[in-house]
């Protein structure tokens, strides 16, 4: 016989189904959460910092158990697929009995049950057939849908309200299994990383949060990106506008801003950040011949952009440094903001065989220009280039958690606000062997609520029978009268 | 004067404070009025606050009162006063809404006004409704530490940074407010329903005597050697702290504050110490001293947070950095809280401790409060669910993640898991009474750790509040 592996396994299933399992279970998450919180995380903590929190040995235990990396460890993933599985095998349990109760809803009233339940009346009537029908009419008149129960040759009315709220537990627990799902395909087929794009690049491979790399099935070119400031210069707006090209040609184009993502393909493209790249976009010159009198004129330049002064001359940007520093007779880069910015330029005639290299600093502007060149240039303004950082990601499974909380949302409301109320109405004898109406209430939540609702019924019974009986009275008379 | 009001005190002992707190805010207001007539602005949000400030003021005075003496009459005009100050409170919240052009939930100082906002209109729905009269006496305290509070933050609108500007945002916040509101709700009945519940007022000795005793040791985790207090340091004219560099707080020591908040640790747990020795040596004398040594406690504390007022506005020196560097008051604003918080418990206790007989009459029957305590969470749970739904889904469409377990989504789901917790404890095995109050009590403090704790002790993206 089977019978011992048989009861190893009941006995596990029973421990999975017992809400005991899951209240522990419950805590452990709890618990393991709340060190997750406490400890410095792997992912988001460099490892620098980690190594100033922590000694070594701390550290390297701390790695062993995988508490510095608690939400991607095999435990934490362990707990959380137990408590699922409580949750399943609770609902298993339990659900046959819910569902007879649901399925096959108790419409008539015995005697056991009418001296028992603790909301009930009874009413003396004389004629019982019409009694049945004021409460079938009362029943009707506060919108509740009688039926009618016909049983030992009986007939007596049932009427109930929001049965569904019976199932709403199931509905709660199945959403959050459905919201896990979500989390389980995102985490095994969804991905996340990120890509920096100057104005006018294209690109179509991006930085995974694991250092990795990975390739999109498409490219992504940026077509201008810009930010937007309040007037005390905190950033109000960053946009960038995005061309999605597949097989070389543009599939589709989205000007996006933070909080509106552009969805390609299942792949949503976030504008994330947005910076000073340290390459020059444009920079705004006035120039002069230094000699005779010609008009002068306004030119921009971008990096080794050519642009013609005259017929015989031409000047070409060469060089370009956002924040300079001179050092032993060289120049050099401090940072990429244009802070102090120096510009070379190469001015070529036709008449001199070497070109003349002109400096433009714009943070001085008296330092005197090379006399060889045949203009003077005066700076106007400059137009920096800049990145738009743009967060890539792939969540194939978002829709089951958006399904899974709107499901929880509707399973919620009616497990907490919907009330199953059930009414019975029928005819009896009470103790002295005399016909009686009785009504019967009984509901699963906010009873003081259900409590005035059945006294209004019963008082509208009451009203009702009353000038019913006179009614009635009056045409026995007359009926006697007839005979 | 003086004497006719002493002698007239006997026959009109109800309608002195009355008179007195009526006056009070009469002249408040006559003082507020003539300010504003010199400044020609009426309706500005700092006059309207002011104006919260001194109706709550009055309100909490007349709840106090009789949370004390039982007097119904007072409940009448704290009612009366609590719906002034809600008025000039609402009209508060129109006009920064009005001014900022979003719904004032962005920064700490927004989300005070809301909070108090909210604390007030809880308060007269729970008097209305539920007939739980004396929760004035709880809630109005702390609104008017919430207004005082605001004096000291940044008020100018703040213009919101790109992530900020979703209308999912506005909706989780709100939803947010809502379900720590009916969290905090819940916990103030499972506190009645623990009184109702005939729970011994040692018990509530030694829990009061406990909470305090924590609250003076996490500030005393800013103790630093030879006796001073480390507190951060505070730019005045910028209104913000200041910073060694970047994400280093720069921190001053006033000297000797730490020995006193010591010294006064010690006294506020001298109750909890009698308690433990009352049931060690079964002798009911000690009792008695802890009774005693509460009050002596409640002086250490005013002590303390006296020394504290005094000595918070100045310049002293840092351990990390030379000179001199100036401190403010709204720069700790936990160690104020916690001062403060400290002599509000201590007051509740010996309010418990001396009225016992008035408040168990003046509540509502312990079956009832149950009752009621279930309900507030059977509000707040799906609140919960919801704001954590709409708080995920602003995040997937910023950072392109619905959950990253930042450190407060992960609290926010712990709270959420405790509140699922009580409530399979409460359906399925039928837990009552005191059980499910500790469960609810428990709740609400996961919620304020989620609120404050995650906010100032643990880092994470969720940097707005």
């Amino acid at each position: 016989m089977a019978g011992p592996t048989r009861s190893i396994g009941r006995r596990i299933w029973q421990t999975l189904s017992a809400v005991r399992t899951g209240i522990i279970l419950l805590i452990l998450v709890v618990i393991a959460s709340a060190a997750g919180t406490f400890i410095l995380q792997r992912p988001t903590t460099d490892a620098d910092a980690l190594q100033r929190a922590y000694s070594p040995q701390m550290l390297a235990w701390l790695d062993r158990i995988g508490l510095t990396d608690v939400f991607h460890a095999w435990w934490f993933a362990l707990l959380m697929g137990l408590l699922c599985l409580t949750i399943v095998a609770a609902s298993i349990e339990r659900f046959p009995n819910v569902w007879r109760f649901y399925a096959r809803p108790y419409r008539r009233a015995d005697s056991h049950f009418r001296s028992a339940l603790p909301l009930q009346k009874q009413f003396p009537v004389r004629d019982p057939e019409q009694a049945l029908a004021v409460a079938h009419r009362v029943f009707q008149k506060l919108r509740l849908r009688p039926q009618h129960i016909v049983e030992d040759n009986q007939v007596s009315l049932y009427a109930e309200r929001n049965r569904f709220s019976l199932l709403a537990v199931y509905i709660v627990h199945a959403s959050l299994l459905l919201i896990f799902l979500g989390g389980i395909v995102d985490a095994l087929w969804g991905y996340r990383g990120f890509l920096a794009l100057t104005n006018g690049q294209q690109a179509s491979q991006i930085q995974l949060q694991s250092g990795a790399t990975r390739v999109l099935p498409f490219a992504i070119r940026c077509d201008g990106a810009g930010q937007e400031n309040y007037s005390d210069g905190t950033p109000k707006r960053w946009w960038s506008n995005l061309v999605v090209l597949q097989n070389g040609r543009e599939a589709e184009r989205k000007q996006i801003v933070v909080n509106d993502p552009l969805v390609f393909g299942g792949i949503r493209v976030y504008q994330s950040s947005y910076g000073s790249s340290g390459q020059l976009d444009k920079v705004m010159l006035t120039a002069t011949p230094a000699r005779g009198s010609g008009a002068a004129q306004d030119i921009s330049l971008g990096q080794d952009q050519r642009a013609q002064l005259d017929p015989q001359t031409s000047v070409r940007l060469v060089r370009f440094i956002p924040d300079f520093v001179i050092q032993d007779n060289q120049i050099y880069a401090r940072s990429n903001q244009p802070d102090n910015p120096a510009i070379q330029l190469e001015v070529t005639t036709q008449k001199a065989k070497e070109p003349a290299l002109v400096w433009i600093f714009p943070q001085f502007p008296n330092v005197a220009h090379d006399s060889k060149s045949p203009y003077s240039f005066k700076f106007r303004d400059l137009r920096m280039g800049y990145f738009t950082g743009l967060q890539v990601s792939h969540e194939p499974g978002q829709w089951l958690v958006w399904a899974g909380c709107l499901m929880m949302a509707l399973g919620l409301a009616t497990a907490f606000y919907l009330v199953h109320m059930r009414f019975w109405a029928m005819l009896v004898r009470d103790e002295r062997g005399r016909p009686a109406l009785w009504i019967g209430g009984a509901c699963n939540k906010n009873r003081p609520a259900f409590e005035q609702r059945l006294h209004r019924l019963l008082e509208e019974v009451q009203t009702e029978l009353k000038q019913e009986s006179p009614a009635r009275a009056s045409s026995r008379e007359a009926s006697l009268a007839s005979v | 004067m003086a004497r006719t009001r002493v002698e007239r005190q006997p026959a009109t002992s109800s309608s002195l404070l009355l008179v007195l707190v009526g006056l009070g805010i009469a002249f408040l207001l006559f003082m507020a009025f003539l300010n504003v007539v010199k400044s020609g602005n009426l309706f500005t949000e700092a006059n309207l606050l002011y104006a919260a400030l001194i109706f709550y003021g009055g309100a909490g005075a007349l709840y106090l009162g009789f949370g004390v003496t039982g007097t119904e009459r007072y409940v009448r005009y704290a009612s009366l006063a609590t719906w002034a100050g809600l008025l000039a409170n609402t009209a508060a919240v129109a006009h920064r809404w009005y001014v900022a052009g979003h719904p004032p939930f962005a920064s700490v100082y927004e989300m005070l006004l809301s909070f108090v906002w909210t604390l007030a209109a809880l308060t007269l729905v729970a008097e209305k409704k539920y007939g739980v009269k004396v929760i004035g006496t709880v809630t109005m305290p702390v609104a008017i530490v919430g207004v005082v509070l605001m004096q000291l933050l940044r008020t100018e609108v703040h213009p919101l940074v790109p992530a900020l500007q979703s209308t999912w945002l506005h909706v989780h916040v709100s939803l947010a407010m809502l379900a720590y509101a009916a969290c905090a709700l819940s916990f103030a009945l499972a506190l009645m329903f623990l009184i109702q519940d005939k729970m011994q007022t040692e018990t509530f000795l030694a829990a009061t005597s406990l909470a305090v005793t924590a609250g003076y040791l996490g500030i005393l985790t800013r103790f630093e050697p030879w006796g001073g207090l480390s507190v951060a340091a505070w730019d005045a004219a910028g209104k913000q702290d200041m910073f060694l560099s970047r994400g280093v707080r720069l921190f001053v020591t006033i000297p000797d504050l730490g020995w006193l908040v010591g010294l006064v640790a010690v006294a506020v747990a001298t109750p909890f110490m009698c308690y433990l020795l009352a049931g060690w040596r079964n002798d009911e004398r000690f009792f008695a001293i802890a009774n005693r040594a509460v009050f002596v406690g409640l002086l250490a504390q005013i002590l303390a947070l006296a020394a504290f007022l005094a000595r918070a506005n100045g310049s002293y020196q840092s351990p990390d950095a030379d000179g001199l560097f100036p401190t403010n008051l709204a720069a700790s604003p936990f160690i104020l809280s916690g001062l403060v918080g400290g002599i509000f418990i201590s007051l509740l206790y010996l309010l418990l401790l001396w009225r016992r007989a008035d408040l168990e009459r003046l509540l509502p029957s312990a079956d009832a409060l149950d009752q009621i305590t279930y309900k507030t969470i059977g509000i707040a749970f799906p609140l919960l669910t919801l704001m954590i739904a709409a708080g995920a889904y602003w995040a997937n469409r910023t950072w392109g993640a619905y959950w990253s377990w930042d450190p407060k989504e992960t609290w926010a789901a712990i709270t959420w898991l405790v509140y699922a917790g009580y409530l399979h404890m409460r359906i399925t095995r039928g837990w009552r009474g005191r059980r499910a109050a500790y469960f609810a009590i428990l709740g609400f403090a996961v919620v304020m750790f989620t609120f404050f704790g995650v906010t100032y002790l643990l880092p994470g993206l969720h940097a707005y509040a």
